[in-house]
C-alpha cells in the first residue's frame, strides 16, 4: 500500500459520440494496482467495464475517447490533460505518444486476454505463429528463441504435445483449450499487468474452474498484476485480491474482496451478491436485481442507481454521491458511493422513504425536484 | 490428404460434369432447326437418294445415342470433328483461337485483381470519406455499364481521339519479333502490352467493379473482428494489421468470386473480341452459331466448359491453400 502502484486510474472519463447523444461510457472511475495483486473490475453488462479497460490501453473505437482523468503506469502517464493557455484542455507533455503506447506499453507491459477465444485468434494463421509473432514483437527475442518460447509456454498454460499443437490453426483447438493458448500469449509478452477481459465467461463451468485455477496458479508464479473484468460475483470471491464495482459508468464501491463480501457498503453490491445462484438457495430463493440498468446515454439524477434501489429515499434523487472512504480493512480504504452512510452527511436519515413502483411512472412523494 | 491429391481428386470429380455438358450440348445442337446436310450442300439442290446416302457416310441415319458415343470416343483421343464450312478439324481451329482469348481473359483478371484489392482496403480504411464514395460511384458505374460500351468509348478516345493506343487485334507474345516486325523483345513486350490495354480494360472494368466491393466489404469485417483488436492491443503497427492479420481472412471470397465469375468474363470475351477485332475463340464461337457450324459449336462449348471447370477447381484449390478451415474432402 505504501509503495507506488503499479498503475492508477484518476477520474478517467471515456465517452462516445453518438448521432443520438454522448454516451458517458466510463464516468470518472478511480482505482489502483498494485504489484501482484488481482484487481477484480464487477458489474452488470453495459456498466463501462470493458471500455474502461479498453482505456487504458488507449484502445477505444471511434466514435469513443478519453476526454478527462489521468492514467500513471510505473510513473509514466499514459494519458492526461492539462489546461492549455487559453483554457482548452490538451494532451500534457509528458503524455506518450501514440508511437510509445504501441511499441512499449501495449503486449510489453500491459496484456490482454479477449472474452472469446473463437474469435480472438486468427483462423487463418498457425496457432503457434500468432504467439512468435507477439513474442518477437515484444520481446528481445531471435525468430528461433521465440517459437521455443512459444513452446515452452503453450506446455506451462497445460496444453499437450506443445511441439505439435505450436504448428495447428486456431479451429483444431476446442474453447477451453484457445483460451489457454490467449493466456499464454499474454504471459509469454512478459507483461507486468494483464488486462482478462471476461475470458471465462464464454466457457463451460468446468472448464472456467479449470481457467481460474491455472491464472491462480501462474499469477504466483510470474507475480504479474491483473485486472479482472467480470460480472460474475463468484469469479470474483475465487480469484480477486481487491474489488472495483461498477455501475452506469462510476465505482460505486471499492474493497478489499472479503471486506466486499462480508461487509457489504452498497446496496448495489449487496443486490449483486442476493442475486448470485448459489447451490445453498433455490431459485425462489434467489432476488433478482429490480428493472434494467439505464441507459448511459441518459443517467438518471442523484445515485445513478436510486430508481432500482430498495433503500431509496428522497435525497436519492438529488444527492449524487461520490466515492468516500467509509471503513478501512487490510490497510486499504474501503470505498462506497452511498448516502446512506455517516461521511455524507446530507440528511440521508430524515428523508422520506421513495415509494416503490415497479414503473416508476407515478410521481414519488417530496421528490419533483430532480435535480 | 495432401494438396495434390486433393488436385487431383477434384480433376476427377469434374469429369462428370464435363459429361453433363457434352450430353446438353450435343443433345441443343440436335434440336436446333437447321438440317446439317442441306448446310453441307450449300443450297445446291440434291435427290432424296444424295441425302441419305451423305447421311450414311456421315453417320447422321444412326440414332442420336450411338452418335453421341461415336462423338465422345473421338473426343477422348483429342478428335474433336470436322468443320465443313471452314473444311478443317475443330481441334486445330481452336487450338488457333484460344490463345488470343485467354490472353484477354487473363490479362483482365491482372488488371481487375490489381486495382480492386488495394482500391478496396483504401475505401475500407476511409469508410464513408470522399474516397469511398468516389470509389462507390467508380463501381456502381462499372457494374451497370456494358463492357462492349466501355470499349466503344475507350476506342473514341484513347484510339480516336487521343490516337494514344491501337484500337485493334493483339500482338501475340508468343509469336517471335520478327513476325511482326518488331526491334528485339523489349519492342515486342511494349507492343503487347499497347494493343492489350484497352481490351484488357474493357473487359476487366466488370470484374474490378465487383471485387472492389467486395475487398471493401470483406475488409470492413476483417477489421472489426476480435483476432484485429487483440493484434492492436499487443502493439502491432496498423500497417501490419492491415497488409497481414486483416488481409489474408478477408480474401476468401474474393477468391470465390474470380472463380465464379470466370464464366461472366468468359462471355464477355466474345463481345470485346469484336469490339477489338481480336482474332480469338469467342468470335469463333459466334461464327459457328450464325453459319451453324454444329462440330465448331459442340467443340468450343466443350472448351469453355473446360476452361470454367478448371477454373473452379482452381479457385478451390487456392481456398484450401489459404484457409486452412478447408479441409481437403477428409470426412472427419
Amino acid at each position: 500500500m505504501s509503495s507506488e502502484p503499479l498503475l492508477r486510474v484518476e477520474n478517467l472519463k471515456t465517452q462516445f459520440f453518438t448521432n443520438a447523444g454522448t454516451v458517458r461510457a466510463v464516468d470518472g472511475i478511480s482505482f489502483e494496482v498494485h504489484e501482484g495483486e488481482i484487481v477484480g473490475l464487477v458489474g452488470e453488462s453495459g456498466a463501462g467495464k470493458s471500455v474502461a479497460s479498453m482505456s487504458l490501453l488507449r484502445l477505444v473505437e471511434h466514435p469513443g475517447e478519453i476526454v478527462a482523468g489521468e492514467i500513471t503506469y510505473k510513473g509514466e502517464t499514459l494519458f492526461g490533460l492539462e489546461e492549455g493557455p487559453d483554457g482548452e484542455l490538451r494532451e500534457r507533455e509528458d503524455m506518450l505518444s501514440n508511437k510509445a503506447v504501441r511499441d512499449r506499453i501495449r503486449g510489453n507491459e500491459i496484456a490482454v486476454i479477449f472474452q472469446d477465444p473463437m474469435e480472438s485468434l486468427n483462423p487463418v494463421f498457425t496457432v503457434g505463429g500468432q504467439i512468435r509473432e507477439f513474442i518477437e514483437l515484444n520481446r528481445d527475442l531471435s525468430g528461433k528463441e521465440a517459437k521455443q518460447e512459444a513452446i515452452d509456454m503453450l506446455r506451462e498454460v497445460g496444453i499437450p504435445d506443445p511441439e505439435e499443437r505450436y504448428e495447428e490453426y486456431p479451429h483444431q483447438f476446442s474453447g477451453g483449450m484457445r483460451q489457454r493458448v490467449l493466456i499464454a500469449m499474454a504471459l509469454a509478452c512478459e507483461p507486468s499487468l494483464i488486462i482478462a477481459d471476461e475470458p471465462t465467461t464464454a466457457l463451460d463451468v468446468t472448464v472456467e474452474g479449470q481457467i481460474i485455477d491455472l491464472v491462480d496458479d501462474l499469477q504466483e508464479k510470474y507475480g504479474t498484476s491483473f485486472v479482472w473484468v467480470t460480472h460474475d460475483m463468484g469469479v470474483v470471491a475465487e480469484i480477486c485480491d481487491r474489488v472495483n464495482v461498477m455501475y452506469l459508468g462510476e465505482i460505486i464501491e471499492q474493497a478489499p474482496v472479503d471486506e466486499l463480501f462480508y461487509d457489504t457498503k452498497h446496496p448495489y453490491t449487496q443486490a449483486l451478491l442476493k442475486s448470485m445462484p448459489r447451490p445453498d438457495r433455490t431459485v425462489e430463493e434467489l432476488e433478482p436485481i429490480e428493472g434494467v440498468m439505464p441507459e448511459a446515454i441518459s443517467p438518471p439524477s442523484g445515485c445513478r442507481f436510486h430508481p432500482r434501489c430498495p433503500d431509496a429515499r428522497e435525497v436519492c434523487q438529488r444527492v449524487h454521491p461520490e466515492p468516500k472512504e467509509v471503513d478501512r480493512a487490510d490497510g486499504y480504504p474501503h470505498n462506497a458511493a452511498c448516502v446512506k452512510h455517516d461521511v455524507f452527511d446530507v440528511g440521508y436519515d430524515e428523508s422520506p422513504p421513495l415509494e416503490k413502483e415497479p414503473q416508476l411512472t407515478a410521481s414519488t412523494p417530496g421528490g419533483e425536484d430532480g435535480e | 490428404m495432401g494438396l495434390l491429391r486433393y488436385t487431383t481428386y477434384r480433376l476427377v470429380q469434374a469429369i462428370p460434369v464435363l459429361i453433363g455438358v457434352s450430353i446438353l450440348t450435343f443433345a441443343l445442337a440436335n434440336l436446333t432447326p437447321g438440317d446439317p446436310v442441306r448446310l453441307m450442300l450449300q443450297g445446291q439442290e440434291a435427290d432424296q437418294e444424295t441425302i441419305e446416302r451423305i447421311e450414311a457416310q456421315y453417320g447422321l441415319d444412326q440414332p442420336i445415342h450411338e452418335r453421341y458415343l461415336t462423338y465422345m470416343g473421338g473426343l477422348v483421343q483429342g478428335d474433336m470433328g470436322h468443320s465443313f464450312h471452314r473444311n478443317a478439324s475443330v481441334a486445330e481451329l481452336i487450338t488457333n483461337r484460344i490463345g488470343p482469348t485467354l490472353l484477354l481473359v487473363l490479362s483482365a483478371y491482372v488488371f481487375a485483381l490489381a486495382t480492386s484489392i488495394p482500391l478496396g482496403i483504401i475505401a475500407a480504411k476511409r469508410r464513408n470519406d470522399p474516397f469511398d464514395h468516389v470509389s462507390r460511384i467508380v463501381a456502381l458505374f462499372g457494374v451497370s455499364t456494358p463492357s462492349f460500351w466501355i470499349g466503344i468509348m475507350l476506342i473514341l478516345i484513347f484510339a480516336v481521339q487521343l490516337g494514344w493506343l491501337p484500337s485493334s487485334d493483339l500482338v501475340y507474345p508468343w509469336w517471335s519479333p520478327e513476325t511482326y516486325g518488331h526491334d528485339g523483345y523489349g519492342e515486342h513486350f511494349y507492343q503487347v502490352i499497347r494493343h492489350l490495354l484497352l481490351p484488357m480494360i474493357a473487359l476487366g472494368t466488370l470484374q474490378m467493379a465487383t471485387l472492389m466491393r467486395v475487398e471493401r466489404t470483406q475488409m470492413i469485417e476483417s477489421l472489426q473482428g476480435e483476432y484485429v483488436k487483440l493484434a492492436r492491443a499487443y502493439g502491432v503497427p496498423e500497417r501490419t494489421i492491415m497488409r497481414k492479420h486483416a488481409f489474408q481472412v478477408a480474401q476468401l471470397p474474393i477468391i470465390t468470386i474470380v472463380g465464379l465469375n470466370l464464366s461472366t468474363a468468359l462471355g464477355g470475351s466474345v463481345l470485346i473480341e469484336f469490339v477489338f477485332d481480336i482474332n480469338g475463340l469467342g468470335r469463333l464461337f459466334y461464327e459457328a452459331i450464325i453459319q451453324l457450324d454444329y462440330q465448331l459449336i459442340m467443340g468450343i462449348t466443350m472448351i469453355i466448359a473446360t476452361m470454367f471447370v478448371i477454373g473452379v477447381v482452381i479457385t478451390d484449390i487456392a481456398y484450401a491453400y489459404i484457409d486452412p478451415r478447408v479441409t481437403y474432402g477428409e470426412s472427419e
